[in-house]
């Protein structure tokens, strides 16, 4: 029989506000253990939860980025398990009335991926476990989540990381978490069936938890469709379960002891009140926004007469874009400037995830200014790429390398004289130009480019030699 | 009524284990916990709902960081700790 794949994705993104969700403790990743702790996020008793602002303003921007209608009234809910990663016993999340519902993600394909909702909610401290005991570190306790919860629209293995992919760049690009999944700051739990092809009844489904790259995700649904499938093709049932990849042998694995959402006992955090998203929070939200990337792609194209294909390098990261705006701001070829970043700057950058960070010790003003001594004649393109080099390693401006003889340019008189000079000391040259060989006016045009150092607009020197050399 | 099988769940989900002696008097304990949830219930008949405590929305905090306690403290009250750690032993 043929089978086809239906999957559902829970994405947990880690939220990049500067405090944790409940208390004043910073986010920031590593740290010795248990050193970026407080007893509000360690779960002492007496204690009171307050709610970071950030919070609630990066979850309605996820949620608008993704076309979700916003909850003007969310609530806060206690759910309840017992693990040691969970100080109270209960992690605060929000349940039946979370702030985003009913969005959806586009994949290249143009298919829609529906979203049910994204809440919001405190993460878990991290366990390490050794020799048997478990070492726990809350450094991450009650850091802020976002959960993304897709209907299972999904359909393959590609569309799955697709997907994922494409709500990395949309976090990223709002700035509202790096979404790195080697740090943790972006997980997926994967629901997964099967059925026969055609069919429009949902197999049973498991779950996978906490795939944190691509490619042990694609590896464990790998894993998991084929072990549905055998079940199902020997006449056996899939149990539905929670499972657990082991990225040594490539399996997936039964967890026991995983609790029914009523198991859960959700209630209501009587330490929290609702939160009211009203109009005007919602407008100010919006305002804050940045452009949507491929609005601004289009406007790259139209506005800076980029190529798809440059606007959509520019556009994949959005401080390269911005630097962008701001290099290229009054200048007459912003092609020359998104060719100066996608070249020269991203070789410098290398890796993805420097040019993601986009840390460029020349400021785009610096750039800019280099860029108008290009358009003003005073610099040639040769030049300009040669200067931008030593700016790159200095982080120094233009102005440190140009003398004020390279900005004065070539006088006109000076260029004629040069020209007359260069042709004087080629008279093979000018005798073949004269003779109908064309070409040799590039000799003698290629002595005064050396004799000025690449300085000599040379148009202008054609021009001149060309006048020279005919009579 | 809450059953034996009722209790015995609840206490597997707290990580709990209850002989069987223990387990009449716990299932007696929580039927009179759940019958006083009952009469909250009957008498919270328009006495406004829980869960919006006095009318008030949004009681939101800046994103500031304030500089977190210092580790002696937070491992102060732990049982165990090992290297800067909460540490929890393996049960034997």
């Amino acid at each position: 029989m043929n089978y086809e794949l239906v999957c559902g994705l829970e994405t947990h993104v880690e939220l990049s506000t500067k405090t944790k969700i409940f208390c004043s403790c910073t986010t920031e990743f590593g740290g010795e253990p248990n050193t970026h702790c407080c007893p509000i996020c360690i779960g002492l008793p007496g204690t009171l939860p307050k709610l970071n602002r950030t919070v609630v303003e990066y979850a309605v921007m996820a949620g608008l980025a993704t076309h979700c209608e916003i909850n003007p009234d969310a609530r806060m809910d206690r759910k309840n398990y017992c693990y040691p990663d969970l100080p109270k016993a209960y992690q605060i999340s929000e349940y039946d009335q979370p702030l985003c519902r009913n969005g959806w993600v586009q994949l290249k394909s143009g298919k829609k991926i529906r979203l049910t909702r994204i809440h919001i909610e405190e993460d878990a401290g991290k366990l390490v476990h050794e020799r048997g005991n478990t070492l726990i570190d809350y450094n991450r306790s009650g850091v802020p989540l976002i959960e993304i919860v897709s209907e299972p629209d999904i359909r393959s293995i590609e569309e799955a990381t697709e997907y994922v992919e494409t709500l990395q760049t949309t976090m990223r690009y709002l700035g509202v978490s790096d979404c790195k999944m080697q740090e943790g700051s972006l997980r997926c739990d994967v629901n997964i069936s099967v059925r026969s092809k055609g069919s429009r009844q949902l197999g049973t489904r498991t779950e996978i938890k906490n795939m944190n790259s691509f490619s042990h995700m694609t590896k464990a649904m790998e894993y998991e469709m084929n072990r549905q499938i055998d079940l199902l093709e020997s006449g056996e049932k899939v149990v539905q379960e929670t499972r657990r990849y082991d990225e040594s042998t490539g399996c997936t694995e039964g967890m026991r002891g995983k609790e029914d959402a009523d198991d859960y006992r959700y209630f209501r955090d009587p330490d929290l009140v609702p939160i009211h998203v009203s109009k005007e929070m919602l407008a100010s939200i919006q305002a804050r926004m940045p452009e949507d990337p491929q609005k601004r792609l289009e406007r790259f194209e139209r506005e800076y007469s980029l190529t798809e294909a440059d606007a959509a390098l520019l556009i994949e990261r959005r401080r390269a874009a911005d630097y962008f705006e701001a290099a290229a701001k009054g200048t007459k070829n912003p092609r020359t400037v998104a060719n100066c970043i996608t070249g020269q700057i991203f070789a410098r950058l290398g890796t993805d995830a420097a040019k993601d960070d986009f840390q460029v010790n020349v400021s785009p003003e610096n750039l800019n200014a280099l860029l108008r001594l290009l358009d003003a004649g005073k610099i040639r393109t040769s030049q300009m790429k040669a200067v931008l080099e030593k700016m790159l390693d200095t982080g120094k401006p233009a102005s440190a390398f140009l003398s004020e003889k390279d900005l004065a340019g070539i006088s006109p008189e000076e260029l004629q004289k040069l020209c007359e000079k260069a042709a004087a000391d080629n008279p093979n040259a000018v005798k073949d130009y004269r003779a109908g060989k064309e070409k040799a006016l590039k000799a003698v045009l290629g002595a005064v480019m050396k004799t000025t150092h690449g300085q000599a607009n040379p148009m202008e020197a054609q021009k001149i030699l060309a006048e020279i050399m005919k009579a | 009524m809450v059953t034996h099988e009722e209790i015995l769940k609840i206490a597997n989900l707290a990580k709990l284990s209850v002989s069987p002696e223990e387990l009449d008097g716990l299932t007696k304990d929580m039927n009179k916990m759940i019958g006083f949830a009952d009469t909250i219930n009957a008498a919270s008949e328009g006495a406004g709902s829980f869960d919006s405590a006095g009318g008030l929305s949004n009681v939101f905090r800046e994103d500031q960081v304030v500089p977190s306690c210092r580790r002696e403290k937070i491992l102060g009250n732990a049982p165990c700790t090992e290297g800067g750690y909460f540490l929890v032993r393996r049960r034997s």
